[in-house]
């Protein structure tokens, strides 16, 4: 604030005073109207320059300024000699200082319209100031008509017009509904805003309200013709326009005072787990729709604190305050970037903690990657078992299988002898090596998987296994990479038991249970199974790899129970 | 007796050869399919009395096609094969209304004169 806008706010309060003083002793007005009209509009100026000054961002202290110059010309234009001029130019006036007032409260702190309908509402009542004068400056009521308002002599007036009364009642009952709807706004505005604007903006929602109630009155009186409360309406309407300085007042105050948790911020810091800093954010400013991004240099992308990467725009209805050199931002309510200096202090308080933060986002980030990749991997590596086994089972098999027909034809063909001999000798070869064929098509992947699901598929293992198995499988299907992955846990499993358990049963059973698929293998062998074997650790990262768990129990002595829970999303 | 058979295999090794070794053991083969929709129409015009199944065709499954076989009127002896074993098919080969499934490395004209005997 620079001594010069001081200097111009005290000036123009002055200029204000100085002008009514002049004009209201050429018309004889009484004193106490002259004071109180005069200091409303001089301080309502000076302090719309001295916020407009000290905060040039906001558009608060220009519209607080306008409000006071119109306030200061409908009253002066009041106090002009009767004049035609004087009326032409201040009739239209007389409103517009109520119109400016509640654009001014809708537009509270930023002094910007961000709701379409608040916009809109704005719009109109702009339109109703300055319209409702018109009829009354190009007519007069008809001259048979005792109770209506006289003919203002304008310098538009064009003679007697029917239903002026009408318009004007017209207008007073639109008035009625405008300051309703407008008080409506304004209850709206406090319920949607944010704990921390709800603390700032009360004050002027409750003069507001005021306001807009004293402004009903006024027009329903003018409606119904209550003439003799005129009086007490002009002082309610006198006290409404000083409740607004005042309520700003409160409001600023109590955004001073709200740079209290700011300290707090600071001790909640010091315990804060990873991932907490939003939260704490979000308490200190009063926005739980606070949103907290971490700039990951490396990457050039914005990342939340879980690191799962976000977009940072501002929008009209979230702004975005940056903190530190590319650290992070804060997407908030807008109504908040009235509070900068706020914001700063929490940033400033939160810097530490939103390197750690950032460092944890990015680590959170890789593994996430790493996670995603390893998946791919063994996703690729069946996708690539399937493939080989469908091109042996096509391919190679189809042809031996040829080969093997075309040498029963051949021995038919032969006589009976060394060369029959030979045929039959190369024939269980080849059967041989189609049983061996087989065998191999089915440990890459086996086709009963793809064709019947886990439960046929175990069941098949199960039939071939030396030892008994009992299995307890449902018929539902689930994803390919789940089951493919539960396929060789049992697979593996039931070849350990043959070579290593000395097992005399083995239950197999595959439930599902909250979105995962569990498999259990238990065994009644000898137990003491080492869980770090290449085959077991093999499942175990297979299983890993798609989120899931793995675990071997297999005390010395009472069995052995490998289990799998592969998640199904 | 010289029973009328139907081959149906997408691999035309496998039907050449199957053919000629049917023949030899009396059979009389007398059609060829390479998929489910040609061989519903072939099982129309000729008529066969045994139709020698693969289980994986390209455009249907030898196991459907077996259950649609079975519903028509004057059906054929169904006797599916594959290059696979029947363990590969879990329980699949077991609910199907086949007479018989007979793996394509032991196919012989007396298998398949056994598997159509089976009642």
């Amino acid at each position: 604030m620079t001594s010069l806008s001081w200097k111009v706010g005290a000036a123009v309060a002055f200029a204000v005073g100085a002008t009514d003083v002049v004009l209201s002793a050429y018309q004889g007005v009484t004193l106490s109207d002259l004071v109180v009209g005069t200091a409303v509009n001089a301080v309502t100026i000076s302090a719309g320059l001295v916020v407009w000054a000290s905060r040039p961002a906001s558009r608060m202290g220009v519209l607080i300024t306008v409000w006071g110059i119109c306030g200061f010309l409908a009253d002066t234009v009041g106090l002009l000699p009767d004049s035609r001029l004087g009326a032409t130019v201040g009739l239209p006036l007389v409103l517009l200082p109520s119109a400016v007032y509640a654009h001014m409260v809708l537009a509270y702190p930023t002094g910007r319209l961000v709701d379409r309908v608040d916009r809109a509402a704005v719009g109109v009542i702009y339109a109703a100031a300055l319209l409702w004068s018109l009829p009354l400056l190009v007519g007069s009521n008809p001259s048979g008509c005792t109770d209506c308002v006289p003919g203002v002599p304008s310098l538009l007036f064009i003679g007697q017009i029917g239903p002026l009364r009408t318009i004007g009642q017209g207008f007073s009952a639109l008035f009625i509904m405008l300051g309703a709807a407008f008080v409506c706004l304004v209850v709206r505005r406090i319920r949607r805003a944010s704990p921390g604007v709800r603390r700032t903006l009360w004050p002027l929602a409750l003069a507001a309200v005021f306001g807009g109630a004293q402004f009903i009155a006024r027009s329903a009186a003018n409606l119904f013709g209550f003439a003799s409360w005129q009086e007490t309406l002009l002082w309610l309407d006198r006290a409404s326009g000083v409740a607004v300085p005042i309520a700003l007042a409160i409001g600023v105050l109590t955004t001073r005072r709200a740079r209290g948790p700011v300290g707090n911020l600071v001790v909640e810091l010091g315990n804060v787990e990873p991932g907490g800093v939003r939260d704490a954010l979000a308490r200190t400013l009063g926005d739980p729709t606070l949103e907290l991004a971490l700039w990951l240099p490396d990457r050039g992308t914005w990342v939340d604190e879980r690191g799962r990467e976000i977009a940072v725009t501002e929008t009209p209805t979230r702004a975005v305050t940056l903190i530190g050199h590319e650290l992070a931002a804060i997407v908030h309510d807008p109504d908040l970037a009235d509070q900068q200096a706020l914001l700063e202090a929490a940033g400033s308080a939160a810097r530490l903690a939103l390197e750690n933060e950032r460092l944890h986002a990015e680590l959170r980030a890789q593994l996430d990657e790493l996670r995603a990749s390893r998946a791919r991997i063994v996703r690729a590596g069946d996708d690539e078992r399937r493939r080989l086994e469908r091109d042996l089972h096509d391919g190679a098999q189809q042809r031996l299988l040829g080969v093997g027909l075309a040498l029963q034809l051949v021995r038919a063909r032969v006589p009976d002898g060394e060369a029959a001999e030979l045929v039959a000798e190369a024939e269980q070869e080849l059967r041989e090596a189609l049983r061996e064929l087989r065998d191999l098509a089915r440990g890459i992947h086996p086709a009963v998987l793809v064709d019947q699901g886990l439960g046929s598929a175990i069941k098949t293992l199960a039939k071939r296994s030396p030892i008994p198995v009992g299995v307890s499988a449902d018929g539902e299907r689930l994803p390919s990479h789940v089951e493919t992955a539960a396929y060789f846990v049992v697979a593996e499993a039931l070849a350990n038991i043959a070579h290593h358990a000395d097992a005399g049963h083995v239950d197999i059973t595959v439930r599902r249970e909250n979105g995962s698929a569990i498999v259990e293998i238990r065994d009644d062998g000898r137990g003491g199974a080492d869980a770090t074997g290449s085959g077991l650790q093999g499942l175990a990262d297979r299983v890993r790899s798609l989120d899931g768990r793995f675990s071997v129990h297999s005390p010395p002595g009472s069995g052995t129970c490998v289990t799998a829970e592969i998640p199904c999303g | 007796m010289q029973e009328r058979v139907l081959i149906v295999d997408d691999h035309p090794t496998f039907r050449r050869f199957a053919r000629r070794l049917l023949q030899d053991e009396g059979f009389v083969v007398v059609g060829e399919a390479d998929d489910g929709a040609s061989a519903l129409d072939a099982v129309r015009e000729l008529l066969p009395e045994v139709v020698l199944l693969d289980v994986m065709l390209p455009d249907v499954s030898g196991l459907d096609l077996a259950e649609r076989l079975a519903g028509m009127a004057g059906a054929p002896a169904v006797v599916l094969t594959s290059s696979r074993g029947a363990s590969d098919y879990g329980t699949a080969l077991t609910h199907s209304s086949a007479r018989a499934f007979i793996a394509k490395g032991d196919l012989t004209g007396a298998a398949l004169r056994a598997a159509v005997t089976l009642q």
